[in-house]
């Protein structure tokens, strides 16, 4: 945990400090949530993806970032991927690349999907956003494409990939990732441009709201 | 080398894993029960790097050394990492990171039993 005292914001306890580059730019200084302005209603309850609008303890909010909310289990799960695919794949390629060179290279284009996947969902920018979109596309294709090449001809496959037989060595969970992580970016996607609707202040970067007044 | 570690890890990693998901369900933040269950989720790794370092000593050798090590390089930071990643979030999302890293403790332990039959689960 780093110190919390370059963070521009004096009110913010320091347990909810987060790295530098997530700290919002100054000039979007987005209306705080108290100054109940009428014409910006940035915040229809019907926004909150899953519905916990009803506490007021800990979910009301809505995530700042991709990276945030649901956003953190998504990224911690990609984390572990681009790790395990990239660790995976460079042991495969450096001791026995003969074996099965399709299936190795496969398993190191996974990892770098997965990478690239980490990284967007993390920064969280527009432009981060529309990279992700492509990537876990790829991803998604690439289970699917992989999955099924591996059903049809095992002999390709001699020994495993992360995406062979539709991600089974790794609980399906490889399948069904894309699937949320597309999820997860349409409703960013339509969460900006319902913004920019309203008014360029709250475009990019919505609200800080993850930030609760003490 | 007998089980007791991989399994008490796989039965800690589980528990773990279940009050976190409660704990997402009920809209919970992260709690200090939460960051204790992980110092222990941690210490065990720890343990079980030391038994499998020590049986690395002794000489034996799994299928894939490669493999083996870095599982036992990476597995130490999974509690952490995860604390970290939880702590920083103030939702209820917080807890169900530290679902996902019992779950993950649990599934290293038969991914070790795979690379090296030795470590018992």
């Amino acid at each position: 945990m780093s110190e919390p005292t370059t963070s521009p914001e004096p009110a913010v306890p320091p347990e909810t400090t987060v790295p530098p580059e997530t700290t919002g730019p100054p000039e979007t200084t987005a209306q705080p949530e108290t100054t109940a302005q009428p014409e910006t209603t940035a915040q229809p309850e019907s926004t909150v993806p899953t519905g916990t609008a009803a506490s007021p303890e800990a979910g009301d909010a809505q995530p700042e970032s991709t990276r945030t909310g649901p956003g953190r289990v998504l990224v911690a799960i990609y984390a572990l991927f681009a790790l395990s695919a990239s660790a995976r794949a460079a042991v495969q390629i450096a001791t026995k690349f003969s074996n099965a060179p399709v299936a190795y290279l496969l398993s190191a284009f996974a990892a770098v999907v997965y990478i690239i996947a980490t990284v967007t969902l993390t920064n969280g920018s527009p432009t981060a956003r529309r990279i992700a979109v492509v990537s876990c596309s790829i991803e998604f294709a690439g289970v699917l494409a992989v999955g099924t090449w591996s059903m049809a001809d095992p002999a390709s496959f001699p020994d495993a990939t992360v995406w062979s037989g539709y991600g089974s060595g790794y609980g399906f969970v490889p399948l069904v990732l894309p699937v949320f992580g597309l999820l997860w970016l349409r409703y960013w996607a339509r969460r900006s441009k319902r913004s920019r609707a309203q008014g360029p202040a709250a475009a990019t970067r919505p609200p800080d709201q993850g930030r609760l007044p003490e | 080398m007998n089980g007791a570690v991989p399994t008490t890890i796989i039965v800690a990693g589980l528990l773990l894993a279940g009050y976190a998901l409660l704990m997402t369900a009920l809209d919970k933040r992260m709690g200090g029960v939460l960051l204790a269950g992980l110092g222990v989720l941690e210490i065990l790794l720890l343990v079980l790097v030391g038994l499998v370092v020590a049986k690395l000593a002794d000489g034996s050798r799994p299928g894939s050394p490669a493999t083996l090590i870095g599982y036992l390089v990476a597995m130490p930071f999974v509690p952490v990492a995860a604390g970290f990643w939880g702590a920083v979030e103030r939702s209820r999302w917080g807890p169900a990171v530290i679902a996902v890293a019992g779950l993950v403790a649990a599934v290293l332990m038969v991914r070790l039993h795979e690379i090296w039959p030795v470590i018992r689960v």
